[in-house]
């Protein structure tokens, strides 16, 4: 069955025939039919040619899995879907509880970038796989703010499993997998990451996980794409709101008018996911660290950067022993200060 | 027979002495001039001709008339009025012209008028000793330097009799006002840190740029104030002493700009659209300052850093490290001074809206990496202080203190700088390692290296910069606290 499974993988056709095709006659039967009908085209043809044996060494050679719907390894949130994808390409561990999807804009907003890294980082503590696409912008911050409190994360790519996209992705790939988290692609290796195969990976994203959270995303966005797909998933969609007057902010408020649960303070996420999901897995909450110098400073800092001269106003020291402090916090992993503005890594 | 005037000439920064040599024989009526003289210096025997048939010389004789030293080319009509007194001298045997330095253009009724060079004639006439003539606008011109017999004079008559002791020289007047700040300057230029609102940071990194004369890069997104802010760093630095204004304003002399001796430090703002040679220096002949030296001892502001040629940006370098800039041409090879600060503004991407936490950038990927790689490496290692601008929230702001209150820090800080030898910008490594720097200082700077905060060329950026910031606070030694700040102010690619 693997090597008419790997042949199949490769054909690139549409999936919901070939589960029909599957369902009808097993994966070996689906592949003497596709060969044998005249309508197949050369290219399906090719995939079916391949040599399985060499491809599936090649697979395990480069640590990637392929598993089959109806396999024990295939994740149980997918099982139910009508379009489910019939494999996957799998590196790293698929975790075993229902995730939370946060997706977005490729050109987030530094607000909106910061805010989906805190989502990131508490949806991940709180024990559930942070689950996005690993593009530009907040899923990148999604997937960053899980590495960073060690946490569960799952990046589900639009590309080829050894295609990085955007390239420079690849650190944060590598670090999903040295964390522990899985990166996963329905596409065979080497498939290169055009724009229509990213709506089919957004089906996966709302399938796998519980909850979906859009932060920032134009009218026309891949993440609304995953917002309509989650309903008809019946999975739960929030959205932040967002400024009228910003392009990406449109998609976001509009979900919210059709129904999304708008998600309106930065320390009740926790709470309003487990009215949805159920009790947090985990209580391994991100502890703020302290500094007893710096208590008083530490207290006015959160996951969204306030600019450096607003924290002198607020904290009412003088610049240069602000800059003195916030250097020694730096030191101390505490704060990331970063183009004027400062928050609290945490 | 032969009779000698002199006159004077900038070559670089340095005066010259220029003989006007003038020979009156035979008959025929023939003026001829030698010494590399361009078109402007051969019109002169038009001029000096009209000029003395003004004064009732009617010369019929052939005149030659040198310009020494031979190789050196002249240019202007600074040297009408030292022609027409060399040859008076040369025709009329009984009346010797005594060694004089006269400069000034004639007009064909026989007035001096003013030109450039009052400076390069002043400093050669103190440096022989001899009286100075020249029209009264160039009088009060050169009257900031000391030490000269300076002589205004109207007319070639005048000059003639005045030369000769025949007449009292007139009165000396007002030398050009040292008060007059904001003369050469557009108002932009003079305004005060006490219109800035807000921007604690900017207004920090401004301070200490000006105490220690570091390198600052303001990086923000447009209408930030990044410009605004640039432009009231020269009202921040020390005022030149006198010999530094003159040095300045020889510079600016030979770029043939007069420059007030008694103004502030210059800024100089070249755009991004300006060629090599006027922000290098160049031209044929002697070559003339660029931006770069017309910046001496004052600031050179480089707005949108990233529009610049890459090559102009490799060019500047070298010169601004070494404090001077070597221009070679078929006429002369000059060096000019050009130390002074350099400080930059860039937006942070094509858009300038990166990182912005209000609005979204819209750059391509590939366009911010384009854009920031023009701004990487070698040149970047500049610029000690690195400072973003946030874009302000509220523009009703707090205003802080006037630039003349921050001045009187940063002169007291750069007193201290004094009496160790150097400015702080100017610190290499080797000093650097000999800094008196506190253990727990030591300590943190360590630590920030060893957790990779702190690259290498970061370690010495916040070493130099951690010197000025104790030298602000008046102390001996950098504390832990000056070395934190430092850092904080090392810029993000550090």
């Amino acid at each position: 069955m693997n090597h008419d499974l790997v042949r199949l993988a490769h054909t690139g056709s549409n999936p919901d025939m070939l589960r029909r095709l599957v369902a009808e006659s097993g994966w070996s039967g689906a592949v003497r039919r596709l060969r044998s009908s005249s309508k197949t085209s050369a290219a399906v043809k090719a995939g079916l040619d391949i040599d399985s044996e060499a491809r599936l060494e090649h697979l395990s050679g480069i640590g990637v899995e392929l598993i089959a719907d109806g396999d024990d390894r295939y994740p149980p949130a997918l099982s139910g879907l009508p379009d489910r994808p019939l494999w996957l390409f799998v590196r790293g561990r698929i975790p075993s509880a229902v995730g939370v999807a946060v997706v977005g804009s490729r050109r987030g907003t530094r607000y909106g970038l910061e805010l989906a890294r805190a989502f990131g980082s508490q949806i991940a503590g709180a024990g559930w796989p942070v689950i996005s696409g690993l593009a530009a912008g907040i899923d990148t911050a999604a997937h960053s703010g899980a590495v960073d409190v060690g946490g569960d994360t799952m990046a589900v790519l639009g590309s080829g499993i050894d295609v990085w996209y955007p390239r420079r992705n690849r650190v944060l790939g590598e670090a999903i997998l040295a964390g522990g988290g899985a990166v996963i692609s329905e596409f065979p290796p080497g498939t290169t990451p055009d724009s229509w195969r990213f709506p089919a990976r957004n089906r996966i994203i709302s399938g796998l996980a519980g909850v979906v959270i859009v932060v920032e995303a134009a009218v026309r966005s891949g993440a609304l794409i995953t917002a309509r797909l989650a309903l008809e998933h019946g999975r739960s969609v929030m959205a932040v709101p967002g400024d009228l007057s910003r392009e990406t902010s449109v998609g976001a408020n509009l979900l919210i008018r059709d129904g999304a649960h708008p998600l309106t303070e930065l320390h009740a996420l926790i709470e309003e996911l487990e009215l949805v999901m159920g009790q947090a897995p985990a209580t391994r909450l991100p502890q703020g660290g302290s500094d007893g110098d710096h208590e008083s400073l530490l207290g006015l800092l959160g996951p969204i950067s306030i600019p450096i001269d607003e924290l002198a106003a607020s904290a009412g020291v003088s610049i240069d022993r602000l800059l003195a402090d916030l250097a020694h916090l730096e030191l101390s992993g505490l704060v990331m200060v970063e183009g004027g503005a400062v928050r609290s890594c945490m | 027979m032969i009779a000698k005037v002199s006159s004077a000439v900038l070559v670089g920064v340095e005066p010259r002495e220029v003989s006007v040599e003038a020979r009156a024989f035979g008959s025929k009526e023939v003026f001829a001039l030698a010494g590399l003289p361009d078109a402007s210096v051969r019109e002169a025997k038009h001029r000096v001709r009209s000029a003395l048939a003004q004064a009732n010389t009617h010369v019929s004789q052939t005149i030659v008339v040198h310009l020494g030293p031979a190789d050196l080319p002249k240019r202007g009509s600074a040297f009408d009025l030292s022609i027409a007194l060399a040859v008076l001298g040369a025709l009329d045997r009984q009346a010797a012209v005594p060694p004089v330095v006269a400069v000034g253009e004639l007009a064909m009724d026989g007035a001096v008028l003013a030109t450039n060079g009052a400076l390069a004639a002043a400093l050669v006439a103190r440096d022989r000793g001899l009286p100075c003539l020249l029209p009264p606008e160039m009088a009060a011109q050169a009257a900031c330097v000391s030490g000269v017999d300076l002589i205004p004079v109207r007319t070639l008559v005048e000059a003639h009799a005045v030369a000769l002791g025949r007449a009292a020289p007139p009165p000396v007047p007002e030398p050009v006002g040292f008060a007059e700040d904001c003369a050469d300057r557009s108002a932009q230029d003079c305004a005060d840190m006490s219109d800035v609102r807000g921007q604690a940071l900017a207004r920090r990194a401004l301070e200490i740029a000006a105490a220690g004369g570091h390198h600052l890069l303001l990086s923000g997104p447009p209408g930030c104030g990044k410009t605004m802010l640039a432009r009231r760093l020269s009202g921040l630095l020390p005022p030149l002493s006198e010999d530094e204004a003159l040095e300045v304003a020889c510079v600016w002399s030979a770029a043939d700009r007069w420059r007030n001796p008694g103004s502030r430090p210059p800024f100089r703002a070249p755009h991004h659209s300006a060629s090599m040679a006027a922000v290098l220096g160049g031209g044929s002949g002697i070559p003339i300052p660029g931006e770069l030296s017309l910046a001496h001892r004052g600031v050179l502001f480089l707005d949108e850093l990233g529009e610049y040629p890459s090559n102009l940006l490799d060019s500047f370098r070298q010169p601004i490290e070494q404090g001077s800039i070597t221009i070679a041409r078929k006429g002369a090879t000059v060096t000019y001074p050009a130390s002074c600060q350099v400080v930059a503004a860039t937006n942070p991407c094509p858009c300038g809206y990166l990182g912005d936490r209000i609005k979204q950038c819209r750059c391509a990927e590939a366009g911010v990496a384009k854009y920031r790689q023009r701004l990487s490496g070698p040149l970047l290692d500049r610029f000690d202080l690195r400072v973003t601008v946030a874009r302000p929230e509220r523009l009703d702001g707090p205003t802080g203190e006037s630039s003349a209150v921050i001045r009187e820090r940063v002169v007291a800080a750069r007193e201290l700088q004094r009496d160790r030898g150097r400015l702080n910008r100017e610190l290499p490594g080797g000093e650097l390692d000999d800094l008196a720097i506190a253990g727990e200082a030591r300590r943190l700077l360590r630590l920030a290296v060893d957790r990779g905060l702190v690259t290498g060329r970061g370690y010495d950026r916040s070493r130099r910069v951690a010197r000025t910031i104790a030298d602000l606070s008046g102390c001996e030694t950098v504390e832990a606290e000056h070395v934190a700040e430092a850092m904080s102010l090392r810029g993000e690619a550090a």
